[in-house]
């Protein structure tokens, strides 16, 4: 870079013989400080926080609310009937799981791939993760019925001389889902350490002192201390990647193991883990999008990061139509007559409007991301990926309603009617997802600062050491 | 700025030169000699046309797979816009040019298809497809003249593929033109689709309609782990060939070893991830329709080789590789690749010849012969292609960075 | 807690130099300046930046961490610790039969292998990282500085602490000021500062809080309680149902249980073919012939009901010859029922009636439909039930089985030399019966 400081605005030009740059405009370290932290220190709230933080608590108490009538009256309250065993809840689950593949993705995988272009979104991402993380476990967690109960589901040492059942690809779940989530936290937290002692520095309040000061644990920045917080995140890194892996391979195990038509099949897998990091990565886009402007991050988060977070949807959109499609070829050409009616049924089937709606949203409208104009157009992106996100929903209850509402026997087929508890459930959980978000958005860093500054320190200073 | 020093460092990449002709002729004599070997077997023993057909499979898998790796890897590169992969480019297009070859040697698999009794397509054999439904079921997919044109598509796609990296990569060699990077770029996108396509419906026909009451749907994805495994490995090893002959001396560093090293690493996993995922759910759902192909390799003959690709395509060299070390010794990493190759010509063995005979390890000088025999077409097919291309793209815009570029 | 404010109070009467703080103002300076301070020789010193300088290890000298070891340690010890507790768990201590798995499954065990794995390393590296930094450590020198601030958002400081047997406060301080830093002295309090009162206090009273919920517990468990068990959650205890046995004052006799309507016949009840399931003829007469079909496979399943339900009483070959019945003997007696009870009979404890032997003519003679009545009722003589019924444990075609069965033993045991065709016939079969 030939530059001394980083001014080019437009980053989404690709020229091999330069790299773009990572941030806009004339950047230097304090303002990169400066622009992350005044959003977390700013004295007055706006009032628009507010009014989605009110929004967005009020569903929260509304989903509490109905899992205490939940806890009351049983499991009755929702649609799961028989055959559907695995209404709304197991879809809810899917969906807020795989949405939480992106964080961890983003951070890790393109930390070990040298993206340097992450620094800027790893953080928010992370966030995002661990979010929809707590949404996804309480899912399952009330869909054991007895809830006070959960507890059974560890191995300990108990009166009832019993333990849980390992073979079981429901028990791998607790301990994927639980891993994910503390490795995930771990990762987000130890990335935020020194963002934290910025705001603890910074902090004119001694109450915001004390808060930052606490979770800073006493952070130098001293270069014995960077080693060994480098040496530590990089072998985070290297763990939750195939941590991020395995977490939706054993979701996909609970339906793949089984014998059930439409759900026992090799690509299950990779299959769930690309659609997990697609839904992902459209639900950064997403958030990002209106984020970036509401918060003054434009400078930070580029057109180029969303650029490339658009092109990581493209792919993924890719590997789950060929997935679909392999999915498909394979039905037939296994010549299994149950397999093939299954996947018949999804498409013509009673629940066809659901199969052509995942269709549609999965696999033809990503094809937009072809074009450089929608890649790097906020509202277009934003459509997009909020498709995307219905079409992923819709692509777990296609799997897990078609398939259970009809196997092998016709006279046990059924249907499945969502009641207005599942629904109000569900709308509950974007609550609770919005909530959280809104909490780390106004009072911790939302880009990771350290990170950027060192991305970018070689433009900042030149390059004449 | 690092632009100067850097091309003045890699001034010893010229291209082979005189050297190429003399070993590709080397090289297609032992091949010839393997191939002389192979067919003398097949006409000696008992069995042995047949043989001969499966082990050629085998082979000519094992080979294809690593032109495959190659030109996935070279799209890959191109669609990440990566910079520190640039000194190995070179060596992975010219990997991926030998497709035509690739295509010459699939003649005789297809020769085979018109000898029922010996093809290693039963499916094709009408006596036999009589008494199974399930194939029967299959037929519209599943016949020679159908099957033919599949391959013809596929082949003929990959060499178009392979070619489109290879000449606009020579062609900036002398303009330096930054456009043609930036065409190659627009193109690996859809390249990548129609890799991933083709790449998987030239696994079903050619590899697991061996077994064609048999299927797996994620076995494309076995194959296309296993030939990233197979290029890379294949990679590496040519980088070192060329620097003990002297030539790229200065511009493949330990660096790059290392980052090959790691990809290389990634891949033993992913191959790992993906055949357990096979394994578990077939093993799990425990469906006699499935199980059969993994209860061949499992019976006393086929499991030592089942435990062998187990422990020796994934954990010993995932705790053998894990360390920073490893990857930047030459004679260690080379090893790996070795031993790798090694493994994953053991898969595609796995994969084919149950079929052929599932009550013992059908290992003989056929396949020895078939091995060396390809072997030999494919290093001199190799050979011609690198004769008078530099090793190293030099006029290529991110060199600088791929030369300057240091691990933490 | 990091409160710089606190250090430099003016009233703190006595203060030490703690550390020389030099500042810098970019990352490459900073490096190049670590680089003098190493080779000047200074042991407890250390950089500090708001991002990892790169190579600035190798310009400070240090050495790589142990941690990627202590990881690798922990990956392993998670897999040995999960493969062990699957296999104890379910192999040893509990094995269960689920879904046709071996107790022991190796491939069903990989999954939470490999999470513990991860989870094992993972806390590994972040505890370890934070242990071998010493981290939590609010109070250090350097934080007495109110300008090291800047050393989270822009600024580079080199600390070289006073407990380096190098460090003098001015020459240190000249050193720093020479290659090229803005040089500051961290003073804190000579003294060590008191912790307050009220911490260790607040600390014990959380601790007794904490104890409460464990100490109630053990309370509950060790003591026995006379009221029912509170139900926060219903969890299915009370259901809004009658069960059986309760009471109901919706009908006249207040039964929940309901008897069924007069006249009713369960499905498959009403049993109209009498020779079948009496044994009797439309008059009553009893069945000469069996009314289901004679054929081997009858046969064999008659024997076979036979050996279950006859045979402990009546013996495998029917009972014991004509004539022998009654000596008293037990030896003499088939069916292991029937020996042991007149062993005992024997020995004045408690009576026994032995059962007829089946091939005698007393039974043999008697009509098929006599004999189902027999097995359907069982034998009663005077009030004494010297047979039971087994109408509830043989199928009525197994009755029938049986029967032939008899018939068999009957041909069997009361067989002449005549009977064994001629082309099978020895020594033994040619003798007198």
């Amino acid at each position: 870079m030939s530059s001394g400081a980083v001014t080019a605005n437009d980053n989404t030009l690709s020229d091999p013989r330069h790299r773009a740059p990572l941030v806009a405009g004339k950047q230097d370290y304090a303002s990169i400080t400066e622009t992350v932290c005044r959003i977390a220190e700013r004295d007055k709230t706006p009032r628009a926080w507010y009014v989605a933080f009110a929004v967005s608590a009020s569903l929260t108490g509304m989903l509490f609310l109905l899992i205490g009538y939940l806890f009351i009256t049983g499991v009755g309250v929702w649609g799961n009937n028989s055959p559907v065993f695995w209404g709304w809840p197991i879809v809810n689950f899917v969906f807020w799981v795989g949405i939480g593949h992106a964080g961890t993705l983003i951070s890790a995988i393109l930390f070990l791939f040298r993206q340097q272009w992450r620094t800027s979104i790893n953080r928010f991402a992370e966030a995002m993760t661990i979010f929809a993380v707590c949404c996804a476990g309480i899912f399952p967690g009330i869909h054991i019925g007895r809830i006070w109960c959960v507890y059974w589901l560890a191995p300990y040492p108990n009166q009832m001389e019993m333990w849980p059942n390992f073979r079981s690809p429901l028990l791998w779940d607790v301990f994927a889902v639980s891993t994910y989530a503390t490795v995930s936290a771990l990762f987000w937290y130890l990335g935020m350490i020194p963002d934290l002692a910025t705001l603890r520095d910074r902090a004119t309040n001694p109450w915001r002192r004390l808060a930052y000061g606490t979770f800073a644990l006493g952070w130098r920045g001293s270069a014995r201390q960077w080693h060994r917080y480098e040496r530590a995140y990089l072998l985070l890194a290297a763990l939750a990647t195939p941590l991020v892996l395995s977490v939706h391979s054993v979701v996909s195990f609970d339906f793949a193991v089984s014998q059930v038509p439409g759900w026992h099949t090799t690509i299950f897998p990779p299959y769930f883990v690309a659609g997990a990091i697609f839904s992902g990565f459209a639900m950064v886009v997403t958030l990002m999008v209106p984020a970036r402007a509401f918060f003054g991050l434009k400078e930070l988060v580029t057109l180029r990061h969303l650029e490339n977070m658009n092109k990581i949807i493209l792919a993924t959109s890719c590997i789950v139509g060929y997935a679909y499609a392999t999915e498909f070829f394979i039905a037939w050409y296994s010549g299994s007559q149950y397999e093939l009616f299954a996947f018949l049924n999804r498409a013509l089937g009673p629940y066809k409007w659901a199969y052509w709606t995942m269709v549609f949203c999965n696999v033809v409208v990503p094809h937009l991301f072809w074009f450089k104009k929608c890649r790097t157009t906020p509202w277009i992106m934003m459509i997009v990926a909020i498709l995307v996100n219905v079409g992923m929903w819709f692509e777990r209850f296609v799997i897990i309603v078609t398939s259970l509402s009809r196997d092998f026997l016709p006279s046990s087929w059924g249907a499945f009617v969502p009641t207005p508890i599942d629904v109000a459930m569900f709308v509950g959980s974007f609550g609770l997802f919005f909530t959280l978000f809104l909490l780390f958005c106004r009072y911790l860093p939302m880009v990771a600062m350290a990170e950027v500054k060192a991305a970018v320190s070689h433009g900042i200073e030149g390059h004449g050491h | 700025m690092h632009e100067i020093a850097s091309l003045d460092r890699s001034r010893r990449t010229d291209s082979l030169g005189e050297l190429a002709p003399r070993a590709a002729k080397t090289a297609w004599i032992v091949g010839g000699a393997g191939l002389a070997l192979a067919v003398l077997s097949a006409v000696f023993f008992d069995d042995g046309w047949r043989h001969f057909n499966y082990s050629y499979l085998v082979n000519y898998a094992f080979y294809l797979s690593i032109s495959l790796g190659a030109l996935s890897f070279v799209a890959l590169q191109h669609a990440t816009r990566a910079g520190w992969s640039v000194t190995f480019r070179r060596l992975n297009e010219i990997l991926a040019a030998n497709m035509p070859l690739m295509a010459i040697l699939f003649i005789p698999l297809a020769l085979s298809l018109f000898l029922p009794a010996a093809a290693p397509y039963v499916w094709a054999n009408p006596d036999l497809a009589e008494h199974s439904p399930l194939v029967q079921h299959k037929q519209p997919f599943l016949n020679v003249p159908f099957f033919l044109l599949r391959s013809a598509i596929y082949l003929g796609l990959w060499i178009w593929m392979a070619r489109f990296f290879f000449t606009r990569s020579i062609r900036q060699d002398v303009s330096g033109d930054p456009e043609l990077t930036v065409q190659m770029e627009r193109f690996s996108g859809p390249i990548i689709l129609l890799f991933a396509l083709t790449t998987t419906f030239a696994s079903f026909d050619w590899l697991m309609s061996v077994e064609p009451e048999w299927f797996s749907s994620i076995y494309g994805v076995y194959y296309y782990g296993g030939a990233t495994v197979g290029g890379l490995a294949a990679a590496i090893l040519a980088a070192m060939a060329a620097q003990r002959a002297g030539y790229a001396a200065q511009s493949i560093t330990t660096e790059h070893y290392h980052d090959m090293g790691k990809l290389l690493f990634a891949f033993v996993v992913f191959w790992g991830y993906i055949a357990f995922s096979q394994y578990m759910l077939i093993w799990y759902a425990n469906i006699p329709e499935e199980t059969t192909w993994y209860l061949d390799r499992q019976s006393s003959a086929w499991l030592p080789a089942s435990i062998a690709l187990l422990l020796g395509h994934l954990f010993i060299p995932f705790l053998g590789m894990i360390s920073r070390e490893v990857k930047r010794r030459k004679v260690l990493l080379g090893f790996w690749c070795v031993w790798l190759l090694a493994f994953h010509w053991l898969d595609m063995f796995y994969l084919v010849m149950p079929s052929f005979a599932s009550d013992r390890f059908p290992l003989g000088l056929i396949d020895l012969g078939l091995l060396v025999g390809l072997g030999g077409l494919y290093v001199g097919g190799l050979l011609r292609t690198a004769a008078n291309v530099a090793l190293v793209p030099t006029k290529d815009p991110r060199l600088p960075e791929a030369l300057a570029f240091e691990n933490l | 807690m990091a409160d710089h404010a606190s250090h430099n109070t003016p009233d703190s009467s006595e203060t030490r130099v703690a550390a020389v703080l030099g500042r810098f103002d970019t990352a490459a300076g900073l490096k190049a300046a670590a680089e003098k301070v190493r080779d000047e020789g200074y042991r407890k010193w250390d950089s500090h930046s708001p991002f990892p300088v790169h190579g600035i290890e190798r310009a400070m000298g240090i050495r790589p961490t142990i941690l990627p070891l202590l990881v690798f340690g922990a990956g392993l010890t998670g897999a040995i610790v999960a493969m062990f507790l699957q296999w104890w768990t379910n192999a040893v201590d509990y094995p269960f039969l689920i879904s046709g798995k071996p107790f022991f499954s190796v491939p069903a065990n990989i999954p939470v292998a490999f999470e513990l794995i991860i989870l094992f390393s993972a806390l590994t590296a972040f505890g370890g990282a934070l242990i071998l930094n010493q981290l939590p450590q609010f109070h250090h020198p350097v934080f007495a500085s109110e300008a090291f601030r800047r050393a989270t958002s822009d600024g580079f400081f080199i600390s070289i602490e006073a407990g380096d047997p190098k460090f003098d406060e001015r020459k240190t301080a000249a050193f720093l000021e020479s290659i090229g830093a803005a040089v500051e002295l961290c003073r804190v309090p000579a003294a060590k500062p008191a912790i307050p009162k009220a911490i260790p206090w607040a600390i014990t009273f959380v601790a007794a809080l904490a104890l409460l919920p464990p100490l109630g517990v053990a309370w509950y468990r060790a003591s026995v309680k006379r009221e029912p068990r509170i139900h926060p959650l219903h969890d299915m205890a009370f259901q809004p149902k009658y069960k059986a046995q309760s009471e109901n004052d919706r009908f006249a006799d207040r039964r929940a249980m309901r008897p069924p309507v007069a006249g009713t016949i369960a499905q498959g009840g009403l049993m109209l073919d009498t020779a079948l399931f009496q044994g009797k003829d439309s008059e009553g007469n009893y069945v000469a012939d069996l009314p289901v079909p004679v054929e081997e496979s009858v046969m064999l399943r008659g024997r076979e009901r036979f050996n279950i339900y006859c045979a402990p009483c009546h013996g495998y070959s029917g009972g014991l010859p004509e004539g022998a019945a009654g000596d008293g003997d037990p030896r003499s007696w088939d069916g292991m029922v029937s020996i042991r009870a007149s062993q005992r009979a024997l020995t004045g404890d408690g009576t026994w009636t032995p059962p007829r032997a089946l091939h005698s003519d007393y039974v043999q003679d008697q009509p098929d439909g006599k004999l189902f009545e027999t097995i359907t009722a069982g034998v009663n003589n005077q009030g004494v039930q010297s047979m039971p019924g087994y109408a509830k444990q043989i199928s009525v075609e197994d009755r029938w089985a049986i029967i032939l069965y008899l018939r068999a033993i009957g041909r069997s045991r009361n067989a002449a030399a005549d009977d064994v065709p001629e082309t099978q016939r020895t020594a033994d079969t040619g003798g007198n019966r």
